[in-house]
């Protein structure tokens, strides 16, 4: 007949795969160690609790033979496994003491393990030895104390069968208010452990008479029973229980990390979606921060740019009439207007052309230092406007040709009439000067002097002439680069402007599409976090289901325990 | 200026500069009362260590506890009296009767939650000096006692962590140590066997050696102190059942002292109740070999039970050294006053609490006395044992000092006091013996000790009498 396998070891090994799944290799060893432990047909029995209250002693009696040293200080100081040999012996290990002993009780396959006094530890820390049962062993003159307890409430998460031992009933006249009182508090702390109240002493005494009564009275043979029971029932009962205490804390552990992720509201993904926003936040406010400063730095670009150019033409336009009124000073605008006002149309377009190259090339150059604010978003000069500027050429054209002003001539009439005044008073003058020697008015000294004074005005009043028309050019000339200078300025001020307006637009656009971007990313990145997020819950909710149905499983060794 | 002196002087100015302060200065002047009252000697250890039974043993009267898990004192004065005093302050006597049976107190319906503390009064001679503090278990030391009797069974670490907590602040590390470890519960050590409190002797001995007890406690006394109370309240009735017993055939005997549950069933109850198992098993065998009357029983079961080390004990390290311990108090409570409560003048107060703490050879003394017990410090054994007698280690009298145990002649003493300083001052300065700086410094608290033992015998000799 084929040995079926028992159902609690179907229940671990599920157990074992499910922890495969999570990845969790501790658990597989310890799995794999409790299973073999429970496998095994010995009994182990580890005998802990704090010191002196008669652990080893209490080894002693149970085997009626002193194995393990009894001292009235602190004597065990190494972990003892008391286990069956046919010939006394003892091992020394560095971890561990190993004691053979010839003992029916032992041939059976019980394993008692003794073990230093607890003093001052941590439960948690304490490493036992693994045991199918444990015995703790606390003396009967005081009750149970908090560290006794918190042992025991450690122990009993990872062992099914516990049991209180209170020795040295013997001595105290009390033990029975003792064992009640441990009782009421074992079952306050919800502790299932019985209280097996027992005497070395009695016992070893029973032992050297042989006396029945005393054996009794010492408490073992209800020890040894319980003992005994455990021992036939580990194949079955205990193992059950310890299944189910071994599944429930895998369960346990393997659950509270899923359970934590679930709880804290998705705490990894949401924490990662704030601080996205966060980015996608301080991106933005980079951002405006930005917009601020490219704005500044292209208003004060432009404001320069006007101001420099409108001087840079000022000067151009001072230096020609500078010029104009040197050459005036000296020519005779009748003679040389045609040669000149070549000269100045070509000077004033020179000056305009220079200007507006000089407009295009600071224009350039603003754009480029406004398109710089955009390189930390990865803009080169891809950031710089797809239009770029260039001279007109129709900028001649728009400098209008100076107008001959009215340049008033000195005519042959009125030459002759400036001589006749002229020489009037010649004739005049001396005339009555000579008629005073007694000549004529009109001699010929009076005629002489008259034709000088004549010639004389002639010349002094084609000169004045000339004074006159050399002033009207100067000014018209003036008014001019005036007009020219007003008009030009105010044509480069308005493309400057128009400039400026069309970069503002240009950047701003710019702007609003990076900030659309990094909306964008975040809400894509959104997106993704959720979709993950959402599987993940899928799969830790299906995860928790399989361990859900591990855990009533191994309930259901229990159950099937209180039933049968 | 002697310690005490100089403590005084100093809660006198403290009180000066808080006198606006009424609660402070409360406080103070508490302190100040707290120098000429009896030492306070407080029952320290964890549940069931066997508190209350000692404090019993020690008045050798059946008082203690009153109240279960409720701190009581216990002071000398003319007339039992005994006085609760509840949470709010108020205080009510509690009758108590004595009778042969013991010394009943009608606890008139009070709850245990309702009472704050229990002050007894009770005509007994071993508290002249000292009063007694039986306190709740696992409570923390307070600055209210200057010196601790702790109880432990089997002095875990726990124990010895709970006795390292009293040394936090600077006057305690000043002076570090005043505490007596007791093994209580010794009669119980091996089972209860007959010669349990033997094996209890050599264990203390044995803890006494380990540096982590001996640097947290003076000295490791053990203790029965169910057989010790057994003693002094031993009736001719008691005697006369224990004669009864003892004289039983030998198999029959050794039947009913088996098991605490045999001698019960065989009408041993009320026996049982006060002496214990062992108790029982001491005693009769002490009758058999030859104690045949009750004083010699109880004397026997006296010197048996340690009692009479724990009074030496008591006195050697405690009452002779009361003033010391009861300035070192006041200085501690007065420390932590300055520091929690600063204002103009505390800083300067603190600065004098200071120097008085660095000053006090008295304090130098218990320290080294201290770093000697945790062989921080060591000489060779013979001059470890010196020095500590020297500065007093075994009893602060100049003849326990000099190690003298029978009566000397002044002149005696000078000369064993002077030979001590001489060579004391060699190894303090004498680079020959390749001394360590540490060890130095040692040296030069035991010449600090042996000058003022000289003074103090020039001032005998002067006036005529020896301390």
């Amino acid at each position: 007949m084929a040995v079926v396998a028992p159902i609690w070891l179907n229940v671990l090994d599920e157990t074992s795969r499910l922890c495969q799944a999570h990845g969790r290799a501790d658990l597989i060893e310890w799995l794999r160690q409790k299973r073999a432990q429970l496998l095994d047909s010995q009994l182990r029995v580890l005998v802990v609790g704090e010191p002196k209250q008669g652990k080893s002693q209490l080894i002693n009696a149970l085997i009626n033979a002193q194995v393990c040293p009894v001292g009235d200080g602190v004597t065990t100081t190494l972990p003892t496994i008391v286990k069956h040999a046919d010939e006394a012996s003892t091992i020394t290990h560095p971890t561990h003491v190993e004691i053979g002993v010839p003992r029916g009780l032992l041939a059976s396959g019980m394993v008692l393990i003794d073990t230093p006094g607890i003093d001052n530890q941590d439960p948690a820390r304490l490493k036992a030895p693994p045991a199918d049962v444990v015995l703790l062993v606390s003396d009967a003159t005081r009750e149970l104390s908090v560290t006794e307890l918190n042992l025991l409430l450690h122990l009993a998460q990872s062992h099914a069968h516990l049991a209180v031992v209170l020795t040295k009933i013997d001595i105290s006249p009390h033990w029975r208010l003792i064992a009640d009182h441990n009782r009421q508090q074992l079952a306050g702390v919800g502790v299932a452990a019985t209280v097996i109240p027992v005497s070395s002493a009695l016992r070893l005494a029973a032992a050297t008479t042989n006396d029945q009564t005393i054996n009794a009275e010492s408490g073992f043979p209800v020890l040894l029973s319980r003992l005994m029971r455990d021992h036939s029932a580990k194949g079955d009962e205990l193992a059950r229980a310890s299944v189910n205490l071994i599944v429930r804390s895998v369960v346990d552990q393997l659950a509270a990390p899923l359970r934590q992720e679930l709880s804290i509201e998705d705490s990894p993904a949401r924490s990662d979606t704030m601080s996205r926003l966060r980015d996608a936040q301080r991106a933005v406010d980079e951002l405006r921060r930005c917009s601020t400063s490219w704005q500044n730095t292209l208003n004060d670009e432009m404001a320069d740019l006007i101001s420099d150019l409108e001087y840079d033409l000022r000067d151009r336009t001072r230096r020609i009439l500078r010029e104009v009124d040197e050459l005036f000073d000296e020519a005779d605008p009748l003679t040389h207007w045609e040669s000149f006002s070549g000269w100045l149309d070509e000077n004033l377009i020179e000056a305009a052309e220079a200007n507006y190259r000089w407009l295009v090339q600071r224009c350039e150059a603003a754009t480029r230092r406004v398109a710089d604010h955009f390189v930390d978003y990865g803009y080169g000069y891809d950031a710089l406007p797809r239009w770029s500027m260039r001279v007109p050429d129709d900028l001649a054209e728009r400098v209008s040709i100076i107008e001959q002003p009215r340049i008033e001539r000195f005519t042959p009439s009125q030459k002759i009439f400036s001589g006749l005044r002229g020489s009037y008073g010649g004739i005049l003058m001396f005339g009555l000067a000579t008629s005073l020697v007694g000549m004529p008015l009109i001699n010929p000294v009076s005629i002489g002097a008259g034709a000088l004074f004549g010639g004389k005005t002639v010349l002094d009043d084609s000169k004045s002439a000339l004074k006159r028309r050399q002033t009207v050019a100067k000014q018209a000339c003036q008014r001019h680069i005036d007009d020219f200078f007003l008009r030009f300025s105010k044509d480069c001020r308005d493309t400057a402007r128009q400039v400026q307006r069309m970069l503002r637009d240009h950047f701003t656009a710019l702007t609003e599409q990076l900030q659309e971007a990094i909306i964008q990313s975040f809400r894509r990145a959104k997106q993704a976090a959720d979709l993950e997020r959402n599987q993940r819950h899928r799969q830790i909710e299906q995860r928790l289901r399989q361990l859900a149905s591990v855990y009533e499983q191994a309930q259901a060794l229990v159950a099937a325990r209180v039933t049968a | 200026m002697r310690l005490e002196e100089a403590t005084w002087a100093l809660l006198q100015e403290t009180l000066d500069v808080y006198r606006d302060d009424p609660r402070v200065s409360a406080h103070v002047h508490h302190q100040i009362t707290r120098l000429n009252d009896p030492l306070r000697i407080a029952v320290m250890g964890q549940a069931k260590s066997g508190k209350s039974t000692l404090v019993n043993a020690i008045l050798g009267e059946e008082i203690a506890p009153v109240f279960e898990n409720v701190l009581t004192w216990y002071h000398d004065g003319p007339t039992p009296l005994i006085t609760a005093y509840t949470v709010t302050g108020a205080a009510h006597d509690l009758p108590a009767t004595r009778s042969a049976a013991g010394t009943r107190i009608d606890l008139a319906g009070w709850r245990a939650d309702q009472i704050r503390d229990i002050v007894v009064q009770w005509p007994i001679r071993a508290l002249r000096n000292a009063s007694l503090v039986d306190t709740q278990p696992e409570a923390p030391p307070t600055s209210e006692v200057d010196a601790v009797l702790y109880l432990s069974r089997d002095v875990r670490a726990a124990d010895l962590d709970a006795l390292q907590q009293a040394h936090l602040s600077s006057v305690a590390r000043a002076a570090p140590v005043s505490t007596i470890l007791v093994l209580s519960r010794a009669d119980e050590i091996g089972g209860g066997r007959i010669d349990a409190l033997l094996t209890a002797r050599q264990l203390a001995r044995r803890h006494h050696r380990d540096p982590r007890v001996s640097s947290v406690s003076l000295g490791v006394v053990p203790v029965s102190g169910l057989v010790a109370l057994a003693s002094r309240v031993l009736s001719e009735e008691d005697f006369e059942r224990l004669q009864g017993i003892a004289f039983m055939p030998r198999p029959e005997l050794d039947g009913y002292l088996l098991s605490a549950d045999r001698f019960a069933a065989a009408g041993g109850g009320e026996l049982l109740e006060r002496f214990g198992l062992h108790g029982v098993r001491l005693a009769t065998t002490l009758v058999r070999t030859g104690h045949d009357t009750r004083a010699k029983l109880g004397a026997e079961l006296a010197r048996r039970s340690g009692l009479g080390e724990l009074r030496e004990a008591l006195n050697q390290y405690f009452i002779e050294r009361r003033d010391v311990l009861k300035a070192r108090s006041a200085l501690i409570v007065l420390e932590e006053l300055l520091r929690n409560d600063s204002r103009p003048g505390a800083a300067e107060l603190l600065a004098r609490l200071e120097r008085v703490i660095a000053g006090a050879h008295e304090f130098a003394e218990l320290r080294l006395m201290a770093t000697l017990r945790a062989a921080e410090v060591t000489f060779d054994d013979d001059l470890n044992a010196e020095a500590h007698r020297l500065i007093g280690g075994n009893g602060g009298s100049v003849a326990a000092r000099l190690g003298l145990e029978h009566e000397a002649s002044d002149a005696e003493l000078w000369a064993l006091c002077s030979e001590a300083l001489i060579r004391w001052q060699g190894l303090a300065e004498d680079p020959g013996f390749g001394f360590e700086l540490a060890q130095q410094r040692a040296a030069r608290v035991v010449v600090r000790s042996c000058e003022g033992l000289l003074a103090e015998l020039s001032e005998a000799r002067r006036f005529g009498y020896a301390r």
